[in-house]
């Protein structure tokens, strides 16, 4: 196993780089922290949509919404590497296509979560926006969403965990992430692949409960701060 | 100021508003009470169109407040509302409460519209807590400030929905005050409240509302005295009982 580590630890971190392709944890992290920040805009308008008043643009976002969580996430990695491409009439990058994917499809996921933090807020809050004669967009941008942000910041990290673990998929389109280059190593070294497939499932591990036992802690700083009640189910 | 001509409103099928006919006059103090349920916040609501009515009229300064030409937020602006949980934003400071208004309605800077909050926390007597957050300070601190917040525009016209009914005893009367100076100040104000006290000492006219209808409007001394309806009656010694 040290030999392992020993050998190929650059690679693991950041891939062939800087002779070659960035990537490996590296490119896990990349991926998954543009993910997050691009999935962050579209999940509040889908939130706000799902929200607020019933109308073309709410049915538009519950179809939406319906649809990406009846599909699997690898289906729509699938879809953007493979149709699009066809329909365009020229080839993507397979990790802008793989973040593309995951965008969509964690906008669903993250739009909920921001929905619940939305609808969790007593309903005082809006009654006196309104009161006050505050139209609905600095009612949402400067009340409502502040704090319904705010109050489900855990279920955003909790998601950051997500979109780490759905990154390995990436590996399937060659993306060069963390998953993609330890299958190549695995390759190369043929007969240890319980020793290289237990590096990576530590690698993953050590990140992810990191991060979720960060997700706890914010829980607890901000249920003392937060409220109204917001239950955010757990998702994906 | 406020006129309310036939006004009807059902919450579906539940009729809670049956053609109430009143009118608020321009600088006085209109005390609203009644049994639990019997409309007076739902009255109240409709004058910012908070609740929309189903029959009849409103109007403010002579205008229908239901117009085509109103825009609801500009007439909303107009009318300070005070709510019985103060409804503060929790996210921003004291001041920051307060300010709101003047800087997405009035669209002010924050160096011009920082002063003006100060002075309005200044004259709620609030100023040395204007960086606290509300939930650091006490329930007839937070009205304190909710009232201020909602006379930061200037409203000719202050309503107020049971401004002291969540507040621990020792603080009614710190709020209490607060709206007796307004009232002395000449601001034409509409509050439910079962503080009998103050209705008798401050207001012009008192309404009581029972079961949606309006059944009694007059001045405090008809209000009080023994020949007042005998709804009245019962609802006075039903308070009395209960204080
Ligand atoms: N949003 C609503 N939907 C349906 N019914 C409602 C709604 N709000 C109020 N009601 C009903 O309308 C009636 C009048 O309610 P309202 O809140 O105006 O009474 P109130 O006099 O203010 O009572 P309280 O003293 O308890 O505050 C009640 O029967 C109440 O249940
Ligand atoms: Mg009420």
């Amino acid at each position: 196993m040290l030999e392992i580590i020993q050998e190929y630890w650059l690679l693991l971190l950041i891939g062939e780089y800087p002779h070659g392709k960035l990537g490996g944890l590296a490119m896990t992290l990349i991926i998954s922290f543009v993910s997050l920040i691009v999935t962050f805009p579209c999940a509040v308008l889908i939130a706000l949509a799902r929200t607020g008043k019933p109308g073309i643009i709410q049915s538009i976002a519950n179809g939406f919404v319906h649809s990406v969580r009846a599909i699997p996430l690898l289906m729509l990695i699938f879809w953007a590497y493979f149709a699009v491409p066809m329909i365009i009439g020229f080839p993507i990058d397979a990790a802008f296509t793989l973040i593309v994917a995951i965008v969509i499809y964690q906008t669903a996921y993250l739009g909920e979560i921001i929905a619940a933090g939305i609808t969790g807020l007593p309903k005082g809050q809006r009654e006196a926006a309104a009161a006050l004669g505050l139209g609905y967009i600095p009612t949402m941008f400067r009340i409502i969403l502040p704090q319904a942000i705010f109050n489900v910041i855990p279920g955003i990290v909790n998601q950051l965990t997500t979109i780490i673990k759905e990154s390995s998929l990436g590996s399937i389109i060659a993306v060069s992430e963390l998953s993609y280059v330890m299958l190549q190593v695995n390759s190369n070294e043929v007969t240890k692949p319980l020793q290289i497939f237990g590096i990576l499932a530590a690698v993953y591990f050590v990140l992810c409960f990191a991060l979720s036992q960060a997700t706890n802690w914010l829980e607890r700083r901000i249920s003392s701060r937060r409220t109204g009640q917001v239950v955010v189910e757990a998702v994906a | 100021m406020i006129e309310f001509q036939n006004v009807s409103k059902w919450f579906g099928a539940l009729q809670v508003l049956r053609d109430v006919n009143a009118t608020v006059a321009k600088g006085t103090t209109t005390v609203l009470c009644g049994p639990s349920g019997s409309g007076k916040s739902t009255l109240i609501r409709t004058v910012n169109r908070l609740e929309p009515i189903q029959q009849g009229k409103i109007t403010l300064a002579g205008l229908d407040i239901y117009a085509k030409d109103i825009d609801v937020n500009v007439l909303r602006s107009g009318i300070g509302f005070v709510f019985q949980q103060f409804n503060l934003f929790p996210h921003l400071s004291v001041v920051e409460n307060v300010m709101l208004p003047l800087l997405r309605i009035r669209k002010q800077s924050r160096a011009q519209a920082r002063p003006v909050a100060m002075q309005m926390l200044e004259r709620v007597g609030l100023a040395d807590k204007a960086h606290s957050l509300p939930a650091d300070i006490s329930g007839g601190q937070s009205q304190r400030v909710a009232i201020a917040r909602s006379l930061i525009l200037k409203p000719e016209v202050l309503v107020l929905d049971e401004p002291t009914s969540a507040l621990d005893p020792e603080m009614v009367g710190e709020v209490l005050k607060l709206l007796r100076e307004l009232s002395a100040d000449g601001i034409t104000m509409m509050c439910v409240t079962h503080e009998m006290g103050f209705a008798r000492e401050v207001a012009d006219r008192i309404w009581f509302l029972r079961n949606g209808t309006l059944t009694f409007d007059a001045e405090p001394t008809a209000f009080f005295s023994d020949d007042a309806h005998h709804d009245v009656r019962n609802f006075l010694s039903a308070v009395r009982k209960n204080h």
